[in-house]
Formats: structure tokens, C-alpha cells, sequence
């Protein structure tokens, strides 16, 4: 099980927001990956900035990225504003990225 | 989940919609530039009130800017708020009746300007038709804030400033009101300019000075108080005109320059804690902008001091359109008119296959050498009016009105990616 939610998670990676053309995954906008019951993933995550006019989407992006996996026949992605996303929740990746260093 | 999904992908406005405003607003652009660079010699000689020049002000105000914003809203409303828009169809209906306003309108102005009456009423009612759709839109989902203050401020001068015009109009041909038609004149200006502008990008800056630079932890509360500052400066300065006392006019410049300020540093606060270190070519020319409007604000009230605005009051309008309005308005459209053909086109297609980034949907090469034509044209335009020499005036204004073809350009290459 650990291993697919790694899987959903690297596949996550091809989600690029396309303004800072960082992938959800290194920008730390994904907050859980669950696989609650056979071919179900459940995808908890957050976006920079609440009322960000791309959030529609991405998170409609999230989704299809995951029904894409042969794993997987049902996603359920939800939007959560709590706690608030902060840069520290990007990993190194995404910071180096980001920040040109 | 799939529900919510399927609901809000029904959000998006037919792309048609806020592309008829952009493609339109551009034309006027240009046509606006032209008609400024005809008529350079009355220009440089100080002669600032002459239809040709009341027309290219208006195509450049109503028929650029406010079709752009209304264009931008048209799509950023529904996705930033997760509502369709009220009524597409009347969306539709409103871009005819606005164009058809602006454009009898600019033609009256340059023609027939004691005419203009009907034009001006046709503009009036195009514009209160999308108040009225986004009030629709809009009455059960926003919650008021700070920024809502900003650009309803900006909204009501916009009604405000068309009112007083109507009434310039009617002085004009009737002699209601004549011996006020100096303050009027200049109140209309103020609110037109400063009232509804300066209100717009102000709010707007808020929302998208953040998310291009992603700031985290910034502090709001300076905010209030750019507000506060600059709307007594607007009311003090109104009051000028009305009562001709001067230490009003010097304290009322004085409390816009102030606000300006505050409103300049608040962003450079916004932008020290930035995320992300390197910011792009478009979004700084923005914040080149905000520079330009702070020494604008200063040079008005510097004018004013020294007695001296009476003189300088048409080349500070002009610069303050061009340098402060124009160059922002050009800076964030670079952002968003990408991010509305992206929703269009490739919102689908992320997580299903590999789709462009942002900044490879507009052309970024051509930014550095659009941006400086702009500056330079710029600083010849302020040159000439100094010097008082033609050729300089016409390589200023040309550059601009090659910049704003070029800018139309890559605004339409856009929508081929």
C-alpha cells in the first residue's frame, strides 16, 4: 500500500502549476495521499494563494493525473485551506527551483 | 468530489467574450496613439484642449482600458470566484452596446463634440449594463474587503466621472451650468484619472503583486490607510476647483502624493517577502510603473507649490496615462492575457498530457525591447514638451505607437499557441 501511495505520489510530480512551472508535489501543495480502500486513491491538498484563479485546474488536474494509473478506477481530491500552505512546505527541489540556488 | 468538479468546470465564460474586449481595446489603442502623434504640434505648443485630443483621451480610456478590465474581469470573475457569470448572452449584448458608445462616442468628440450627448449616454449605459452583471454575478459569493473598497471606489468615480462628462456636454450646448463648467471639467479629469484608475490598479495590485512574486506573511494593514490618504487628497483637491483656493489644490496633491507613497512602499514590503526570487520581465515593468506614478504624484504636487500646475496639468495627465496606467495595465495583461487562452485551452489537459507553461505562451524575447520602447518613448514625449521641438515629440509618440502595434501583436500570437 505504502508503495503504490509513493507511486501516486511521483506520478503526481508530471502536475506542473503553470505559472511558477514547479510540480504540486515539490511546491508541497499535496498534503495527504491515501489509498482507503482497492483502486481508491484520496488526495488532500492545498494551493498558494485562496482564491488563486488556477486552482480549478490544478486540483481538476490532480485528478486526472491519478485516474490515469492503471492502479487506480476512482480519485477523490479535496481542496483544504487548513493549515495554510507556507514555503516551508516545499522541498529542496522545489526551493532550488524557486529560488535560483 | 466529481460533482464539485463538474459544476466548476461549467464556470468558465466562453473565451469569445473577453476576447471580443481584448481584440477591440487594442485596436483602440492604436487608433488612440495615432491620433495623439497627428496632432503633435498643438500638442507641444501646450494646446491640450481640442477634440482630436478629448477623442484619442477617450478611446484611450474608455475604449483600451476599460474594455481590457471589463475583458479580464469577464474571465477571472467566474475561476477566482467559482460562479459562471449571470448572463453570458447579455455579456454579449453589453460588449455591442459599449462599443457601439465608444466608438459614436470618440467619432463625436472629434467631429461634432456639442453632439456627443446621445454617444455619452450610449457609453454610460454600456457600462452601467456591466455593473449590473457582475452585481449579479457577484451578490452571493464576495465577501467585502479592503479590496472590494478599492474597486468600488474605482467604480463609482467610473459612474461619477461619466455623469459629470454628460453634463460638460449639456453645458456645452445648452449653457446648464457654464459658470461651473471649469470645475466640472477638472473634476471629471480627477475622477477619471485618479478616482478610478489609481482605485483599480491599487486593488488589483493587492491580488496579484502576491501571487506573482508568491509573498507569504505580509502584513495588510498599510492598506486602510492608502486608501484613506488618497481618497481625502481626492476630495480635497475636488474641493479646490470648486472654491479655486490654492492651499487646497497644494494640500490636496500633497495628500495624493502621500498615499502614493504609502501605497509604493506597502508594495515593495509586499514584494521583500517574496518567495519566489526571480521575478519576470512583465510583472517588474508593472512595478516600473508604481516608480513612474510616485515621481508623477510628486511632479503634481512639486507643480503645485510652486503655482506652476495650471502649465503642467496636460503633460502630467498625458505621462500619468501613459507611464502609470498604460505601462501597468501592459504589464499585468502580459500575465493574464496568457492565463485566459491556457484555461481555455489546456485547463483540461493537465494531468492527462504535458502542457505549455505560462511564460512560454507569450512571446518573452519581445518583452525587453516593447518595454524599453515604451520607456523611451516616454522621456522623448516629457523632452518635447520641455524643449518644445517636433522631431523630438515624433520619434516619442512613434516609438509608442510602434510599441502598441508590436504589443497587439504578441497579444495575437497568443491565441495560435
Amino acid at each position: 500500500m505504502t508503495e503504490l501511495k509513493e507511486k501516486i505520489r511521483e506520478n503526481l510530480k508530471t502536475v506542473i502549476d503553470p505559472e511558477l512551472n514547479i510540480n504540486v508535489v515539490d511546491l508541497g501543495l499535496i498534503y495527504e495521499v491515501d489509498v482507503p480502500e482497492p483502486r481508491t486513491a484520496k488526495i488532500l491538498m492545498t494551493l498558494t494563494t485562496p482564491g488563486c484563479p488556477l486552482h480549478d485546474s490544478i486540483a481538476s488536474g490532480i485528478k486526472y493525473c491519478v485516474l490515469g494509473m492503471e492502479e487506480i478506477d476512482h480519485a477523490d481530491v479535496q481542496l483544504t485551506w487548513e493549515p495554510a500552505w507556507t514555503p516551508d512546505r516545499m522541498t529542496e527541489d522545489g526551493k532550488r527551483l524557486l529560488q535560483g540556488f | 468530489m466529481i460533482q464539485m468538479f463538474q459544476q466548476s468546470s461549467g464556470n468558465e465564460t466562453n473565451i469569445k467574450l473577453p476576447f471580443s474586449f481584448i481584440g477591440f481595446s487594442m485596436l483602440a489603442l492604436i487608433l488612440s496613439q495615432l491620433l495623439i502623434l497627428l496632432n503633435g504640434d498643438l500638442l507641444v505648443s501646450g494646446v491640450f484642449r481640442l477634440p482630436a485630443i478629448w477623442s484619442a483621451a477617450h478611446l484611450f480610456v474608455l475604449g483600451w482600458a476599460l474594455m481590457v478590465a471589463m475583458g479580464a474581469m469577464y474571465q477571472l470573475v467566474p475561476v477566482a470566484f467559482l460562479t459562471p457569470i449571470w448572463n453570458e448572452k447579455f455579456g454579449f449584448w453589453q460588449f455591442a452596446v459599449t462599443t457601439a458608445g465608444i466608438v459614436s462616442f470618440a467619432a463625436a468628440l472629434y467631429l461634432r463634440p456639442q453632439d456627443a450627448l446621445i454617444p455619452g449616454i450610449l457609453t454610460l449605459l454600456g457600462i452601467l449594463m456591466f455593473i449590473f452583471q457582475m452585481f449579479m454575478t457577484l451578490k452571493s459569493q464576495a465577501k467585502p474587503n479592503i479590496l472590494t473598497l478599492f474597486v468600488g471606489t474605482a467604480l463609482f468615480s467610473l459612474l461619477a466621472t461619466i455623469t459629470l462628462g454628460i453634463t460638460l456636454v449639456l453645458s456645452m450646448k445648452t449653457g446648464f451650468a457654464s459658470e461651473y463648467y471649469q470645475a466640472i471639467f477638472k473634476t471629471h479629469i480627477l475622477l477619471g484619472t485618479v478616482g478610478w484608475f489609481s482605485f483599480l490598479i491599487f486593488g488589483f495590485s493587492y491580488k496579484m503583486v502576491p501571487m506573482f512574486s508568491l509573498s507569504h506573511g505580509y502584513s495588510m494593514k498599510p492598506a486602510p490607510y492608502v486608501f484613506g490618504v488618497y481618497v481625502v487628497g481626492m476630495i480635497i483637491l475636488i474641493s479646490s476647483f470648486l472654491t479655486g483656493s490654492h492651499l487646497f489644490e497644494v494640500l490636496g496633491t500633497l495628500m495624493l502624493f502621500a498615499g502614493f507613497m504609502i501605497f509604493t512602499w506597502h508594495v515593495k514590503m509586499i514584494i521583500n517577502k517574496r518567495v519566489k526570487k526571480k521575478l519576470d520581465r512583465p510583472f517588474m515593468f508593472a512595478l516600473f510603473a508604481i516608480g513612474c506614478g510616485t515621481l508623477i504624484h510628486f511632479a503634481t504636487f512639486a507643480g503645485s507649490a510652486a503655482n506652476l500646475l495650471a502649465k503642467m496639468a496636460g503633460p502630467i495627465i498625458l505621462l500619468y496615462l501613459v507611464s502609470w496606467i498604460a505601462f501597468s495595465i501592459i504589464g499585468y495583461l502580459y500575465k493574464i492575457v496568457p492565463f485566459l487562452w491556457w484555461t481555455h485551452k489546456y485547463s483540461k489537459e493537465i494531468g492527462k498530457k504535458k502542457v505549455p507553461a505560462l511564460k512560454d505562451m507569450m512571446d518573452e524575447k519581445l518583452a525587453l525591447p516593447l518595454f524599453i520602447m515604451f520607456t523611451a518613448g516616454t522621456i522623448l514625449l516629457l523632452l518635447s514638451f520641455i524643449v518644445k521641438l517636433m522631431p523630438v515629440f515624433y520619434i516619442g509618440q512613434g516609438l509608442i505607437v510602434i510599441g502598441a502595434v508590436l504589443f497587439s501583436y504578441i497579444i495575437a500570437k497568443v491565441v495560435t499557441i
